[in-house]
């Protein structure tokens, strides 16, 4: 176990190394974040001295030795958009995005669930059909246009919701459903598929003849053997939405998470700020992924580490 | 299946209602800005949303009327000039911060010392390059030195917002504003909205409205859908189409002028005829109309509004006359060649429409525009590049000093950082009309120089662009032609 | 002679085998509905795609700023020149949105191609070399895996300049890990088999068998992969290009149009809808495929679809016999 990991915080690192790297290279290769930040008729002077000031005019080496001692002390160094640290903007939009991604896929999970299990009891059933083919329409429907959708219909022309921004839980309805959506979609379509999988092994079938009850053996028995792979799904859905697949939904909606944050900070050319953010999304995206062995240790024991 | 639905459903619709509540109360307005304030030092940054709060909190030493006239503010009189170099100001007495320091000569010398202070480093330093110095004379009376003459520092000390100087050396000054306007910060939540209020100690006359929330959504689509769902009373750049489907709509000629730059040393506009051509070729009636449904008005020939000083309202627009142009592109013997037209896209309202559709009245007339669309910064690039210019650049100049002074020292003179043209004669009028003190000379100077450009077609001037606001049925306001979001302006019904 | 003519029976038998196995999926397909719908939309597409000069009734560039935001036929202020209305440039959002769709096409079979080519030479060599290419091949596809993919894939593209070119290399370096991993995992099933060890013996190099004789039977599963892949390509392009990274103008992408059409939803909704709904509908289609290329190439679950299938029929037949026999009582 200790071997086990050893070895994944190695390889969590070597990620996180290679990102980071992979970052500073392609922004500094051509970021001249100067010119994009003065108002347009500054003069040449004005802008020679405000890159000065900011250490853009060193050789890059000296520059790529000094990133490294930032990432050594986590310290980023103040966003070139927001004049304050980087990794304070980075820890105020985080707890935002996780909110989201936490909310939409928990969703997600608690309509794909039963969806699926139902699905599956009668395959080829007009039940089963319709969800197959709503689930693969769900597939389908780009996530951006299905907010767009959701903003026209609920918050403009009914009015029942908000239309953008974090103020209120209501808020959070629209972009998480809109997050939900393809989560929904691939998770009824995974615990239909292992739920008929199920229900066809031997065990199941002597447990229904032996008169264990119904809810029993579907909710119980059944589920928790086909628990492993809808959790591999959701693991993987959650770093998906960290890993920058909730810029969209954040953008439609207005939601100040850090897939919001990364775009405008792009968009402004703040290389310390959209370094501090491919950094921390590289970070969590390592942790969950180490989370998740353990998770799926604690569930089935035979599970071998490597 | 179903139950759950509607269960959705209602926990939806109840969860609206207590949110929809909070909106409620007559003197409490919502204004959606397109960008949060990175900071609210007043004197730091070059930033929109920063301005549109801290004009609120701060007072100007000088300030405009709605039309766009210079007034005074917390000075007592306008500014008058001692010698060539040195501007005296008085100021009016009585005047508090709102944590109780009085604002006087001290409070301003330290203001202006601040922002001119190279380890400040301000991005506002363009507004004020010419001052050199401030000197205090008495308890309201100071002076302020300038590098050689300027003759428009009034209308730099309409952007010196004055602050406090014991408060503004508080290290968390950026986020706790104290000034001497009619507003006063309550508190920012940061990604979501800024809260002020109002001022009950303000110097001049009170404002209606209490409380102002001020939220910030980037997206125009979502800042209109926010007006529309009522949930805000004021949003600023309202797509013109939309001026009949919001609740209520104002607008005012603004500051912006999109022009394209014409390259005047090489390729085939270097020949005046095609840059001519390329003007009238150019429908600019039909843009106002069709692309700007009527709001915006065609550029007289300059990079000036009538309200800027340096109009010259002799000088008219190329007319639209396709006949001309074909026939001058024909003597030129330019027919169907390619130039290079470089724009961007979502930074000015309707930029990229406006290339499309300049590219497609040039083809009409026989110059086949190449039209690039780049992604701000790079466009940025192109823009600042003195060795190869494109043959046009599309670029919107917005003089917020309603002075021909920081857009022709950019774009018209040769050398400004986007100039395409090496004209001795312009250049030197310029220079010359930078610092003569004298008004009536200096407006002449002005007037030759827009001739002279207008006559070699350095430009092809587009339109004046007017701001649109959307605003909620309550909420009255007339707008300004320097577009400030003057709170104290408004009203509500 | 006889060798000829021995040809030419391989040749036509092995024609006829060809034909029955397209028959064959034919009837498969017949059986299954959403999967001929499926079918025959890409079909379409494809040729919408190949033809879309000659079908578009307009130049997708060309405005008229004197039509703009024209709504649909329908409509009282419509007109059949524009059958889905114009844009906010006055340019025919039905050419557009036929013109859109090569940009898709194009991005998702490129991207496939790029990343399903990359990732399968990738997956072969792990697979089949073993020890210390697999190790390094593997230990890659985890590091890469491990990437905030789209942040990287959003800061390159904005570094670079947004473009057809840089979508496509952009979403094929993020796309090809999957094609490694599933490719080294089948290699390894057949590595064992009989005809792979008897090329072997005979003496064939690697890359002669990796490609001759393991390829060829990694073809279905692949297929499918494919396919899938294709439909996530499609959203990401549109995706990209709606948050002003992918395609640019004048070119046209349904993920641009609907970029541009969100300012004017409220007023004009077949901005949004129009290629919004084409997009909806490509993908649609794709997954129909590929779930039905799934179910036939899946030998177990295409015993249990012709089980319901047959169940289906003595059902009707066993209610027809009913009715008959309520009838003649």
């Amino acid at each position: 176990m200790g071997r086990f990991i050893l070895r994944r915080l190695i390889h969590g690192l070597i990620v996180i190394m290679g990102v980071t790297i992979i970052v500073f290279v392609v922004t500094r290769m051509v970021g001249d974040p100067v010119k994009v930040m003065l108002p347009l008729e500054s003069t040449l002077e004005q802008r020679a001295a405000f890159e000065k000031k900011l250490g853009f005019d060193r050789p890059i080496y000296i520059q790529f030795v000094d990133f490294m001692g930032d990432i050594a002390r986590l310290d980023f160094g103040d966003s070139l958009w927001q004049h304050r640290p980087a990794m304070e903007i980075v820890f105020e939009k985080l707890p935002m995005t996780i909110l989201l991604t936490v909310v939409g896929i928990g969703l997600a999970c608690i309509i794909a669930i039963p969806m699926g299990i139902i699905a599956a009891l009668r395959p080829g059933g007009i039940v089963d059909r319709i969800t197959v083919f709503g689930s693969l329409l769900g597939l389908s429907v780009p996530q951006f246009w299905l907010g767009l959708l959701f903003i026209v219909l609920l918050a403009v022309q009914f009015r029942i919701l908000p239309t953008s921004g974090s103020a209120t839980p209501s808020h959070l309805i629209m972009p998480a459903l809109t997050m939900a959506l393809p989560t929904l979609a691939r998770l009824v379509m995974l615990v239909r598929s292992s739920m008929i999988d199920e229900l066809n092994q031997q065990y199941v079938k002597t447990s229904f003849a032996k008169g264990l009850p119904f809810i029993r053996v579907v909710g119980v028995h059944a589920l928790r053997n086909a628990g492993l792979p809808v959790m591999t799904l959701v693991g993987w859905e959650v770093i998906r939405a960290l890993a920058g697949y909730s810029v969209i939904v954040e953008t439609v909606f207005a939601w100040p998470g850090i897939g919001l944050t990364a775009i405008q900070a792009i968009e402004r050319e703040d290389l310390i700020l959209v370094q501090a953010i491919v950094f921390t999304a590289a970070i969590s995206v390592v942790l969950i992924n180490i989370a998740m062995d353990f998770i799926y240790k604690l569930i089935d024991p035979r599970l071998k580490l490597t | 299946m179903k139950k759950f639905g509607r269960l959705l459903l209602m926990a939806m619709f109840m969860l609206a209602l207590v949110s929809t509540s909070s909106f409620a109360g007559n003197e409490s307005i919502t204004i959606a800005l397109g960008s949060e304030p990175t900071t609210l030092d007043p004197q730091l940054r070059e930033d929109g949303g920063e301005r549109a709060v801290n004009d609120n909190i701060y007072d100007t030493i000088l300030t405009r009327t709605p039309k766009g006239e210079l007034i005074p503010l917390l000075a007592a009189a306008m500014p008058t000039l001692v010698n060539p170099t040195t501007w005296e100001v008085k100021l009016r007495s009585g005047i508090k911060f709102h944590n109780g320091e009085t604002m006087n000569a001290d409070a301003v010398v330290y203001s202006i010392k601040r922002v001119i202070d190279p380890d400040y480093n301000s991005e506002q330093i363009s507004f004020f390059s010419t001052i050199k110095d401030a000197s205090k004379v008495d308890e309201l009376t100071l002076n302020i030195l300038t590098k050689g003459s300027d003759p428009i520092l009034p209308s730099r000390l309409y952007w010196m917002k004055v602050v406090s100087p014991n408060h503004s050396k508080d290290p968390k000054f950026f986020e706790k504003p104290i000034g001497t306007g009619p507003y006063q910060m309550v508190n920012w939540k940061r990604g979501q909205s800024i809260e002020l209020k109002r001022n009950e100690n303000y110097w001049g006359t009170a404002p209606q409205i209490k409380t102002v929330n001020y939220r910030f959504i980037e997206e125009p689509g979502t800042r209109l859908a926010g007006l529309m769902a009522g949930e805000s009373d004021l949003i600023t750049n309202l797509l013109p189409e939309f001026t009949k489907q919001v609740p209520k709509s104002v607008h005012i000629l603004g500051l912006e002028h999109p022009i394209i730059i014409l390259n005047a040393d090489s390729g085939v506009t270097k020949d005046v005829r095609v840059r001519q051509a390329l003007n009238y070729a150019v429908d600019k009636e039909a843009l106002a109309k069709g692309l700007f449904e009527g709001f915006a008005q065609v550029a007289q020939g300059q990079l000036l509004s009538p309200s800027f000083f340096g109009y010259n309202d002799q000088v008219k627009a190329y007319p639209y006359d396709l006949a001309k142009a074909k026939k001058l592109i024909k003597e030129a013997g330019a027919e169907g060649a390619t130039v290079e037209l470089v724009g961007t896209s979502g930074r000015w309202l309707k930029d990229r429409d406006i290339v499309e559709a300049v590219a497609a009245y040039w083809k009409k007339a026989g110059i086949n525009a190449k039209v690039r669309i780049f992604e701000f910064s790079e466009y940025l690039n192109r823009l600042f590049d003195r060795k190869t210019r494109a043959d046009g650049i599309f670029v919107t100049s917005s003089n917020e000093l309603l002075d021909a002074d920081k857009s022709f020292s950019a774009y018209y003179k040769a050398g400004g950082i986007g100039s395409s043209n090496t004209d001795e004669k312009l250049a030197g009028l310029i220079d010359q009309a930078r610092s003569e003190i004298d008004v009536e000379k200096r407006t002449d100077l002005y007037h030759q120089a827009v001739k002279q450009a207008h006559d070699q077609a350095y430009f092809v001037w587009l339109l004046n662009i007017e701001d649109v606001y959307g605003l909620s049925k309550r909420l009255d306001w007339a707008g300004r032609v320097d577009a400030r979001l003057l709170v104290q302006e408004m009203k509500v019904r | 002679m006889t060798n000829k003519n021995n040809i030419e029976q391989a040749i036509t038998e092995n024609r006829y085998e060809w034909l029955g196995k397209l028959k064959e999926l034919g009837q498969e397909l017949r059986r299954d509905k959403a999967g001929l719908i499926g079918v025959v939309l890409i079909t379409t597409l494809v040729l919408v795609a190949l033809f879309a000069s000659y079908i578009s009734p307009h130049d997708p560039t060309e405005q008229d700023l004197t039509a703009r935001l024209v709504p649909p036929a329908w409509y009282e202020k419509g007109s059949m020149d524009h059958i889905f209305g114009t844009d906010h440039l006055g340019r025919d959002i039905l050419s557009r949105s036929i013109h859109g769709s090569r940009v898709s096409l194009w991005v998702g079979t490129s991207v496939v191609l790029l990343a399903g080519s990359f990732g399968v030479v990738m997956g072969l060599m792990a697979g089949y070399l073993g020890g210390r290419v697999d190790a390094f091949v593997m230990r890659w596809i985890d590091t890469q895996v491990a990437f905030p993919g789209l942040l990287l894939a959003l800061i390159i593209l904005a570094v670079i300049g947004p473009s057809l070119t840089t979508v496509v290399v952009v979403l094929s370096l993020n796309g090809w890990m999957v094609y490694g991993r599933m490719t080294r995992s089948a290699v390894l099933s057949v590595k064992q088999s009989p005809y792979v060890e008897a090329a072997e013996i005979v003496g064939g190099r690697w890359p002669r068998i990796i490609f001759r004789h393991i390829l060829p039977n990694l073809t279905s599963p692949l297929l499918t992969l494919a396919i899938l892949e294709f439909a996530r390509i499609v959203l990401a392009e549109a995706a990209l290009s709606f948050l002003g990274l992918g395609i640019q103008p004048p070119a046209t992408s349904w993920g641009l149009d609907v970029a541009v059409g969100k300012n004017y939803m409220f007023m004009a909704w077949w901005l949004v809808t129009i290629p919004g709904c084409a997009i909806a509908i490509t993908v649609l289609a794709v997954n129909l495929v590929a779930s039905w290329l799934r179910l036939i190439s899946d030998p177990q679950e295409r015993e249990k679809q012709f089980a319901r299938h047959m169940a289906g029929r003595m059902r009707k037949q066993l209610n027809l016999k009913n009715e008959k026999e309520l009838a003649r009582s």
